[in-house]
């Protein structure tokens, strides 16, 4: 009798989470999904005529990125419509505002916009050298001791040398964060005072590798230092930046690395030995994801809800995209002799060899 | 010992602006020695910050045993900045001193090496950057004043019996600028001497002019001022001379004369000599006699 009982009460039980699951139904999580877009073929740099070859941006205007594939560069739209494409001369100054291809040789330099028209020249004995934005347009001396800002008239607005030789410059907004080989940064505000210096410690060798201000001007990032090398962050504290985070990296670079904040200021991806960091300021988390090679390129999807990261092992190419801080969405390798990751209206631009492709991050 | 050895360097090259050093604590990084720039030079809008070497493609070594600190290479490296120096790789010696090699050839620095001894090879003497032809560009820093120091008061001395040459000494007085010549007429008033100044080397065909070592001018037996190229400094966001304010706009003008100082011009008669000297000792004076009229 008591036997039935309890046999009783426990169909009762797994009757009652049946109907609760039936009555109260709990929706599964969104998965973000990657699928291509559109794919486009580009011309061999070669075949295009000096100055290179232009479309007409129809109703698109205003909203193209840029691309650098070897020596190839231009913009393109939204749909895959190849605005501009030219051959790079020695380099390219690119932004979304126009570019500067530039010979290896030369004082006297002219910014382009994304169709190849002319908006203004200047001059300087250095490399031209243009924000993100392209709102800000600089020259770098050739000995790398210092450079200057000119305006859209080409009149130079200011100019600046540093106690030592650049090793890292991140330019955002209004602000020019250097990081110099004596181990020193250097934050540069839009009339070339310098309005913050600091002097990461704890290292045999002091030496700065990377540099990187968010587009928020809350924060500065750095990768300084031999033998220990460090991931220092400072937080904007009223009107300096105070440490907030310091970090002893696995792997020891002596060269420039990539470190660059996302759009909207919410992650930092670093380059790694065979993996890319991804550091949460809000948590002060720094995780890391492997790419089985060489950092390439790194781009923040919309908001920062992902990240595309190309790794590159000798002609093996990776791209990842990752959920910051830590989650990897997918990954797929291809083989090339020259790959690009940009973004393209909050989603992924791809370019390898002779092919330019769109591909949509979605939540499904 | 040899932080003591640059702590005597560097004030006693401070204390005998105008005598070539003689303690060579450096050694030269090529075998083939062909100065063709030096250091302080004009470079339109900054002092050239170190020695220019050419003599062909040839093996670079270091100057002194040191630790890679930071490299770079032109066609493969990632830089977040365009960078005129090609492919370069700086040194670490210790005792603050740190030295530079510029425009490397692509592909010839040894990417797993960090440390090196005075036979090793960084890489071979390139045309990488903004460079108009192969040669190596050296550069030595003392950290600890924060100073680019004139390579050739640190390495062993080159044979130079050229002196350097004086030309076009002029006058400018406001915006009017006077071709001097002994026993010319010349307005009152405070007057800028200008001349044309360079160290002629036999085995170089010339670039840019090379600067000498040092320009003295006196004006009736009295030194008025003297420019020594010894070292260069940032102050207040301008590279200077150290122990000076002047930069490279205020020493040369726009079409390359030295601005060798300034002068007040009272009525009478003076006597001007400017003296350029090079870093073998070579030198060479010019005496001007100037009438200033009432």
């Amino acid at each position: 009798m008591r036997k039935k009982r309890a046999a009783s009460g426990f169909i009762a039980a797994i009757a009652v989470i049946i109907l609760h699951f039936i009555l109260f139904p709990h929706p599964l999580g969104k998965e973000l999904v990657a699928r291509p877009a559109w794919a486009i073929n580009l011309p061999p740099a070669e075949s295009l005529p000096p100055g290179g070859r232009s479309a007409d941006p129809g109703g698109e205007a205003g909203r193209f990125a840029t691309f650098q594939l070897g020596e190839l560069f231009g913009f393109v739209s939204p749909s895959g419509r190849l605005l501009h494409a030219e051959r790079i001369l020695f380099r390219v100054a690119l932004s979304q505002r126009g570019f500067v291809n530039y010979t290896r040789i030369g004082s006297d330099w002219v910014l382009r916009d994304p169709g190849g028209e002319r908006l203004f020249s200047f001059a300087g004995r250095g490399y031209p050298l243009a924000s993100a934005d392209g709102n800000r347009v600089f020259v770098v001396k050739t000995d790398l001791t210092g450079l200057q800002e000119v305006d859209g008239n080409g009149e130079v607005l200011w100019s600046r040398d540093f106690p030592s030789m650049l090793a890292s410059v991140s330019v955002e907004r209004d602000h020019l964060l250097a990081g110099l080989l004596d181990g020193a940064l250097e934050l540069v505000d839009a009339t070339g005072a310098a309005v913050f210096q600091s002097v990461p410690a704890g290292s045999r060798i002091p030496v700065i590798l990377a540099v990187a201000a968010s587009p928020d001007g809350l924060h500065l990032a750095s990768v300084s230092g031999i033998d220990r090398q460090w991931l220092i962050v400072l937080g904007k504290k009223g009107a300096s930046y105070a440490e907030v985070s310091r970090t002893v990296l696995p792997a020891e670079f002596r060269r420039e690395l990539r470190l660059a904040f996302s759009p909207d200021s919410r992650y930092l991806v670093l380059e790694g030995d065979g993996m890319a960091g991804l550091y949460d300021p809000a948590s002060r988390r720094l995780s890391w994801i492997p790419l089985g090679g060489a950092l390439a390129g790194a781009s923040f999807l919309g908001t920062g809800r992902a990240a595309a990261l190309l790794g590159r092992a000798g002609s093996t190419w990776r791209l990842t995209i990752a959920a910051p801080p830590s989650s990897v969405l997918c990954g797929q390798s291809f083989r090339g002799k020259a790959a690009f990751v940009g973004s393209l209206d909050g989603q992924v631009l791809l370019a390898v060899d002779g092919r330019l492709l769109r591909v949509d991050v979605e939540a499904m | 010992m040899r932080r003591a050895a640059r702590r005597l360097v560097l004030p006693f090259a401070a204390l005998l602006a105008f005598a070539p050093l003689p303690l060579a604590s450096l050694e030269w990084p090529v075998a083939k020695r062909v100065v063709t720039a030096t250091f302080g030079e004009d470079r339109a809008d900054h002092f050239h910050n170190g020695i220019d070497i050419g003599g062909g493609e040839q093996d670079v070594h270091p100057v002194l045993p040191g630790e890679l600190v930071f490299g770079y290479e032109e066609n493969s490296g990632y830089t977040s900045f365009p960078r005129g120096v090609g492919s370069f790789v700086v040194l670490h010696h210790g005792d603050d001193i740190e030295s530079v090699y510029c425009h490397l050839k692509n592909g010839t620095v040894d990417a797993g090496r960090t440390v090196y001894g005075l036979s090793d090879r960084i890489g071979i003497m390139g045309d990488t950057g903004y460079s108009e032809g192969t040669h190596l560009h050296v550069i030595v820093r003392d950290e600890e004043s924060a100073s680019y120091v004139n390579p050739l008061s640190l390495l062993p001395p080159l044979a130079d019996a050229e002196a350097p040459v004086i030309r076009r000494v002029a006058l400018a007085i406001g915006d009017r600028i006077h071709s001097l010549a002994s026993g010319q007429l010349v307005p009152a008033g405070r007057g800028a001497v200008l001349a044309e100044i360079y160290d002629p080397r036999v085995d170089v065909k010339f670039l840019w002019p090379m600067a000498p070592y040092s320009v003295r001018l006196s004006v009736d037996g009295k030194e008025v001022s003297k420019i020594s190229f010894d070292a260069l400094h940032a102050v207040a966001g301008r590279t200077v001379l150290r122990g000076t304010r002047l930069a490279a706009t205020d020493v040369y003008t726009a079409d390359g004369l030295v601005r060798c100082g300034e002068i007040d011009l009272r009525p009478g008669t003076s006597h001007l000599l400017l003296t350029a000297r090079d870093f073998a000792g070579n030198e060479t004076s010019r005496e001007l006699t100037i009438t200033v009229r009432d």
